[in-house]
């Protein structure tokens, strides 16, 4: 009985011992993977698929397809390029025109025509030389040229669609894309002139933190005192030479895509070039408004190259006492003192009446 | 229907009207003579024709700096023109099918998209210091003006038309070169053609006075 | 309706490069331009695994979503098209890809692109099925045929699975199920080259050991 019972213990925990090992032992390999932790040897089906997701950025593989980011499973920078041209430069850059159109046309409303408030005088003050004039023009339209082919290109998809047909903006978009990738070499030349020919006199100094200050005297009753250029004008220089630098080295990178840059300098060289063009273009639209219909005697200045003098005294102060000083206020447009002035052709041979009184 | 208007009659008759012209004026250029000299002429005129047309393409001695402008601008449209007229593929590939019968070797895409640049960059800015200069200005007239706004938009088109998939893009350039061609012969645009008679004309018979003109 | 995918099986493709040879054959796409490639890492060393990339017919595709004139269109079959008509070769959709779908042959300033190229699962475009044009500007439609695309056919191990989605990830499933789960216990880590349990025998891939 003592015994019986002794052996059915030991039977007992014999069973309950083997039975601990059959559920125990085989388990016994999972503890050793887990405590050797998964990363010991990598799997490289895992690997792959690690690279597939490029969890660690885009990695290059190998392939024997030889093409410009050929060898790269996954570009994961492509969603993050979507993203920001359909849900931020699209529709920000596209308030941004709206909203500042929108402004400019507030304030022809409330201010009107920006007048000559004491009117034409007559007499005439020499602003811009034929080179300068040159130069802005030559600027000027390359710079509208590509801005209405790059809008059409960002914004034709839902604006022009609607209006033309496919096939109609398809023809409008291709005419757009080469006018744009042919136009857009020339653009650099242009701002490296601008900048040759605009330098001088766009070193910005207290007098524009005061011409900043009086809202640039934009306002009815509250004139800004200038010099040559004021305020607004020498930002929008400095707008110019760093928007146009910018464009312009991120319009090369992209309008040339045979010397192998990948998708991701494209992306960036991208994301540079829709910023500063929808930035370039809303400065622009001001520039554009308050030098031809937006002030009365301004445009003069770029198509004449003289401006009335009463327009002077208005808007550039400093400047009109200087020129008074040195005598060039009533200057008239006399065609042989023009070209003395913009020109280096030695008058002396044609003896002219000017070079003679030089001499004397 | 459009398209094959431009690319048909509309062509021959541009190009009949375009040829035509141009002969009839350099007959008439030619048909004008030469005032006889009765004086023994110094040297014989031909070389002095040949001189001048080379001297003459660049500016007189103590007028570079003055014309540099011109120079260069007036040499980046010409020489851009002249290249990417006659020696873009797809001009010689129509100079082949449409006019000669033959072509020749043209050149690489980015070199004619170089001399296009070039060449617009030029006639923007030659254009503008026609109407910017005060005593250009004066001396310009209408045919000028028109003369730099027909290539202008014949140029524009063609670049509208670079695809070369679209062929309502290449109708509009057809378009406009035939009015371009429509053009050439009632204007200053002969200059074309006239330059080497005119500048010939002054060599030989400077030439024939002594004369290094 | 069925929506058509491709599914590569990392594990069972060689690197032959015949779903490439197939598709240039099939499709007759000019120099330069492979609409479907092959990819290895660790390529030549143990734990070398290749795949096969082409377009993959997203849902979402970004290539639609970023393209200026709107020449994508997507089938009742799942598969994403475009209309070479309408392309402008502006090269956005390229940026877009995750997979670098979009091939562009040469032709335009500066050697600037033409009319974008890509895998249509040989469905040709939206020209008549078939039809002449439609090959020259697209390349086969098979699936108009009821065949399938050409790479998937030809491919030597059936690593490269194309056809209606549910169809493909059964087959992977099914796959999977017998090669057993990636992951601890059966699998790689025990099954080759545990330092403990293997001797330090490096067994790690299908290429031997370097050492």
């Amino acid at each position: 009985m003592n015994k019986n019972a002794k052996k059915r213990t030991v039977m007992r925990r014999v069973l309950v011992l083997i039975l601990s090992l059959v559920i125990i032992l085989p388990l016994i390999p999972y503890a050793v993977a887990l405590v050797d932790g998964p990363g010991a040897v990598p799997n490289p089906g895992a690997q792959l698929w690690n690279e597939v997701r490029q969890r660690d950025g885009a990695s290059a593989g190998v392939s024997q397809v030889q093409a410009v980011d050929g060898s790269v499973f996954i570009n994961p920078y492509g969603e993050r390029w979507r993203q920001f041209r359909m849900q931020q430069l699209v529709p920000i850059g596209g308030w941004l025109l709206v909203g500042v159109t929108a402004f400019i046309a507030l304030f022809r409303l409330i201010r009107g025509k920006v007048p000559l408030e004491g009117g034409r005088s007559g007499k005439l003050v020499p602003r811009f030389s034929v080179n300068q004039r040159v130069v802005h023009w030559f600027a000027g339209t390359i710079f509208v040229i590509e801005a209405v082919t790059g809008l059409v290109l960002l914004y034709g998809r839902f604006v022009l669609i609607p209006l033309l047909g496919p096939e109609g903006f398809s023809a409008t978009a291709a005419a757009s894309k080469e006018i744009h990738n042919l136009f857009g070499p020339i653009f650099p030349l242009a701002v490296v002139l601008m900048i040759l020919l605009f330098l001088r006199g766009n070193s910005p100094n207290m007098v524009d933190v005061k011409w900043f200050a009086k809202a640039g005297g934009l306002l009815k009753g509250m004139p800004a005192s200038s010099g040559y250029y004021n305020g607004g004008q020498k930002s929008w220089f400095w707008m110019v030479v760093v928007f146009g630098i910018a464009i312009s080295g991120s319009g090369l990178v992209l309008n040339f895509p045979v010397f192998g840059q990948g998708r991701e300098i494209m992306e960036w060289a991208h994301v540079v070039h829709g910023v500063v063009a929808i930035l370039f273009i809303t400065a622009s639209l001001g520039h554009i408004y308050i030098g031809t219909i937006g002030m009365e005697g301004a445009i003069e200045a770029m198509t004449q190259g003289y401006v009335d003098a009463n327009w002077a005294k208005e808007h550039h102060d400093l400047w009109f006492a200087e020129m008074e000083k040195a005598g060039m206020v009533g200057v008239a447009p006399n065609a042989l003192e023009e070209v003395k002035r913009h020109d280096d052709i030695d008058f002396k041979g044609f003896g002219s009446p000017g070079a003679k009184q030089k001499e004397g | 229907m459009f398209l094959e208007f431009v690319e048909g009659p509309l062509w021959y008759i541009a190009l009949t009207i375009f040829v035509v012209g141009v002969v009839l004026r350099l007959l008439d250029v030619f048909r004008s003579g030469v005032r006889t000299d009765l004086a023994p002429p110094r040297r014989e005129g031909l070389g002095g024709a040949l001189r001048t047309l080379v001297t003459r393409s660049w500016t007189a001695p103590g007028f570079t700096r003055g014309a540099a402008f011109h120079l260069v601008a007036g040499y980046m449209f010409h020489l851009g023109l002249f290249v990417l007229l006659f020696f873009a593929a797809p001009h010689v590939l129509f100079i082949e099918e449409r006019l000669l019968g033959f072509g020749w070797t043209p050149v690489p895409y980015w070199a004619f998209i170089l001399a296009a640049n070039f060449a617009f960059a030029g006639l923007i800015l030659v254009w503008l210091r026609r109407v910017m200069h005060p005593v250009m200005r004066r001396i310009s007239t209408l045919d000028d003006h028109l003369a730099v706004i027909l290539t202008f938009i014949a140029m524009f088109t063609g670049c509208m038309a670079l695809f070369q998939h679209h062929d309502s893009l290449r109708a509009i350039h057809m378009l406009t070169v035939e009015v371009l061609m429509i053009y050439f012969p009632f204007s200053r645009l002969m200059h074309a053609f006239t330059f080497a008679i005119s500048r010939s004309y002054t060599g030989a018979a400077m030439a024939r006075k002594g004369i290094n003109a | 309706m069925a929506r058509m995918k491709f599914l590569c099986d990392a594990e069972r493709c060689i690197e032959c490069n015949g779903c490439v040879t197939a598709c240039k054959n099939e499709n007759e796409v000019p120099w330069g331009i492979n609409r479907r490639r092959v990819v290895s890492i660790n390529d030549g060393s143990p734990g070398e695994r290749s795949l096969s990339v082409a377009c993959m017919h997203c849902s979402d595709a970004p290539c639609s979503a970023v393209c200026p004139v709107d020449c994508f269109y997507t089938t009742d079959d799942g598969v994403v098209l475009h209309d070479k008509d309408i392309c402008i070769g502006c090269g956005y959709c390229f940026y877009a890809c995750p997979f670098g779908a979009p091939q562009f042959p040469e032709g335009g300033a500066y050697g600037s692109r033409g009319k974008m190229d890509k895998c249509t699962f040989c469905a040709g475009g939206p020209l008549p099925d078939n039809s002449a044009e439609e090959f020259r500007e697209y390349g086969s439609n098979r699936l108009a045929q009821g065949k399938l695309p050409l790479c998937a056919e030809m491919c030597a191990t059936k690593a490269l699975l194309a056809g209606d989605g549910n169809v493909v990830s059964d087959i992977f499933r099914q796959r999977s199920v017998g090669r057993a789960s990636p992951g601890i216990a059966w699998a790689w880590g025990v099954a080759y080259g545990k330092p403990g349990i293997r001797s330090g025998r490096d067994m790690s891939g299908k290429a031997s050991s370097e050492e």
